[in-house]
């Protein structure tokens, strides 16, 4: 079972509360409001019923009475049925009032000459039993029916049930919207830092004016500032490193070149030592550019209009390959993309480079447009493809293909890719490869926003 | 033989570079501070200066002003910084070039050359453009009749451009044919772009002569 948000549990809390106080308090009026209207009803019935029974009493006091018209001449309204027990036998005005409507119990206490109330049901309807002694072998007795209060308390009951279940309602509600505020900064935070996530370090909490949360964003702010410190003394380190290490690496680089020089004056196993160095040298050099680079893709892109058809063909031309490598795609129409200039000359060397040490040599550099404003660079090659598991890890930092083939595990730093990644991740895009038709690898690159 | 100057705190870096650069046929010498390098500069004047940035003392860009109001001796600098702001604060105090330390020799050589040639070999006559004269044979640029002292670098730029007069060069084209890059760093041309316009545009900041094509490049109009 997935536990329920904080949001809906607060709701679901206030929904239940509120639930019960509302219903003890309709619980309780209800009590309230049942107890006296039947109180009311009632000390009327047994006032009427006195009054009737004295009626009854004063037409039997005549000789041989007839009952029945005794009992018919009585003013009792509908809702009111005398009956009358007089020597063992029941008197009624209509033959559906029987008997055995009277309770025993209540006939004793009457009998014994004390009066008596009872409410009982009679055929489903609530009645109100009212005996009066009128002599020692006569009781008056009155049913008088509840119905219409039973109905009365019926509505009030139902009312009650709704008001109850509207508060109950109202209670959740309240429990939303007072939670939405109440989450309002947690909200706020989880979009900072999102954005902080995509790479804007320089977004923060505003500061606000509630005391309450004062604290709150004030330490997110201050936590945030230090990782972002952090990342950035890191970020300088790795830069810093690589610069310190380019001063020795001239007295290398101008050392070795001496030597070469004097190849042919050294012997065999010298020359071998030489060449072992100036290598090296070379590799090491590609290594500190390459970091120095890494270091600083993190900057934001600086676009600016760029024809990147010649852009291809000089990158092509700076790496010996022929500038007819370069095309367009039949949609393209037009070449001049808002790009970062340095960046995807470093993403287009880099992949001719990788094509040519992992892929044979490049076939071909392509260049097309994809609706709304994606710029996309294609680079070729007819090497033996990557296999499907490794496309997306030749993207980090220090990976290199398993391919057999890569002839020159010494060469690469292991940086050119993850560079490639790197660039087009600050433009916002993205970077892949899959198979060439006919054999090879396709990197592809997406730009976006380079057509506005 | 071609003297340079090896301006360079480094002792082994200065002692390295001047071991190679006396095998790729130059008469090399080194200093290692800017100070000595400018009386050096003052007394015997080399034919290239290879200065470094970060100096004891005076320091790389200071000296590279120096330099400039001396003469138009090619100033390259060679430096472990790329920053941009380094680099655009450099060839604006007036160094020619900058490569970034590791540089290999011949490719240092190769820059040097480049930067030695002062115009075209071509026979290419006067230019007008408005009060703006370019004279490539005579090696000569004046304004309102006034001769205007510039670089050989410079110099070079401007020809590249009146010979193309009203034609866009992009930065690429500026770059191989004034440095002699295959692909390079468009900064050097913007930063010299610029220092040209200070010396012949009446207000720098609306050029009339030496306009820019967003996107494009340079183009120089009447």
């Amino acid at each position: 079972m997935t536990r329920l948000g904080l949001r809906a549990r607060v709701s679901a809390g206030f929904a239940v509360g509120a639930l019960l106080l509302a219903a003890s308090m309709a619980l309780f009026s209800y009590d309230l409001t049942r107890r006296s209207l039947l109180e009311e009803r009632e000390r009327t019935a047994v006032r009427a019923a006195y009054f009737d029974a004295a009626v009854v009493r004063t037409g039997l006091e005549t000789d041989a009475p007839d009952v029945v018209e005794v009992l018919r001449s009585l003013d009792t309204g509908s809702l009111r049925r005398p009956l009358l027990h007089r020597n063992d036998r029941w008197y009624a005005r209509t033959a559906e009032t029987g008997a055995g409507a009277i309770p025993t119990e209540l006939r004793r206490i009457v009998r014994s000459g004390k009066p008596a109330v009872q409410r009982v049901r009679l055929d489903g309807q609530p009645v109100l039993l009212v005996g009066v002694p009128l002599s020692d072998t006569t009781s008056y007795y009155e049913l008088t029916s509840l119905r219409e209060v039973e109905q009365t308390l019926q509505v009030v009951g139902l009312t009650l049930t709704a008001v109850a279940i509207m508060i109950a309602g109202s209670g959740a509600a309240l429990g939303w919207y007072a939670t939405r505020r109440s989450v309002r900064p947690l909200t706020d935070v989880a979009d900072v830092a999102e954005k902080i996530a995509a790479g804007d370090f320089g977004t923060r909490l505003d500061a606000t004016t509630d005391p309450d949360l004062t604290r709150f964003s004030t330490s997110f702010n201050h936590m945030v500032d230090q990782l972002v410190q952090r990342i950035e003394r890191d970020r300088r380190f790795a830069a810093d490193v690589s610069h310190e290490l380019r001063s020795p690496l001239q007295t290398l680089a101008a050392a070795a070149s001496v030597l070469a020089r004097r190849r042919e004056h050294q012997d065999e196993r010298t020359a071998t030592a030489a060449g072992l160095v100036a290598d090296e040298i070379t590799r090491f050099q590609r290594l500190v550019d390459d970091l120095i680079q890494l270091a600083r893709t993190e900057q934001p892109v600086q676009r600016e209009p760029v024809d990147v058809v010649a852009l291809a063909r000089d990158t092509c031309r700076a790496r010996s390959l022929p500038d007819s490598l370069v095309r367009t795609g039949a949609t393209t129409t037009t070449t001049t993309w808002s790009i970062d200039r340095r960046r995807v000359e470093q993403i287009l060397l880099n992949l001719l480079d990788n094509s040519v040490r992992y892929g044979r040599g490049a076939v071909a550099v392509r260049l097309t447009c994809r609706p709304p404003d994606v710029g996309v660079l294609e680079v070729d090659d007819q090497g033996p493809g990557v296999p499907p598991a490794d496309r997306e890890v030749i993207f980090g930092r220090f990976v290199r293909g398993r391919a057999a083939h890569a002839r020159a595990d010494s060469d690469g730093t292991g940086l050119g890719l993850a560079l490639v990644a790197q660039h087009a991740a600050a433009h916002g895009g993205r970077v892949g490869v899959t198979d060439r038709p006919g054999g090879g690898a396709r990197f592809w690159v997406e730009l976006p926003g380079c057509l506005s | 033989m071609t003297a340079v100057l090896v301006i360079e705190d480094d002792d082994r870096i200065r002692l390295a570079m001047l071991l190679a650069l006396d095998d790729e046929g130059y008469d090399a010498y080194g200093v290692a501070t800017a100070e000595e390098g400018l009386r050096r500069q003052r007394t015997t004047p080399a034919d290239n200066v290879l200065v470094d940035l970060m100096l004891p003392g005076m320091d790389g860009f200071e000296c590279i002003r120096q330099l400039r109001r001396d003469d138009d001796v090619p100033i390259v600098v060679i430096s472990a910084r790329d920053d941009t702001h380094d680099i655009v604060a450099a060839l604006e105090a007036g160094a020619d070039d900058y490569v970034v330390k590791p540089v290999a020799i011949k490719e240092l050589s190769a820059r040097l050359r480049a930067l030695r040639r002062r115009g075209r070999a071509t026979q290419v006559p006067t230019q007008v453009f408005g009060d703006l004269e370019i004279s490539p044979d005579a090696g000569e640029v004046r304004r309102a009749g006034q001769p205007v002292p510039v670089t050989r670098t410079e110099f070079r730029l401007l020809c590249e451009l009146a010979e193309h007069a009203g034609k866009v060069l992009s930065r690429q084209q500026l770059l191989q044919r004034v440095w002699g890059y295959d692909t390079g760093d468009e900064r050097l041309v913007d930063v010299h772009v610029g220092r040209v316009r200070q010396k012949i545009e009446q207000d720098p900041a609306n050029p009339r002569h030496l306009v820019t094509l967003r996107g494009l490049g340079y183009k120089l109009q009447r």
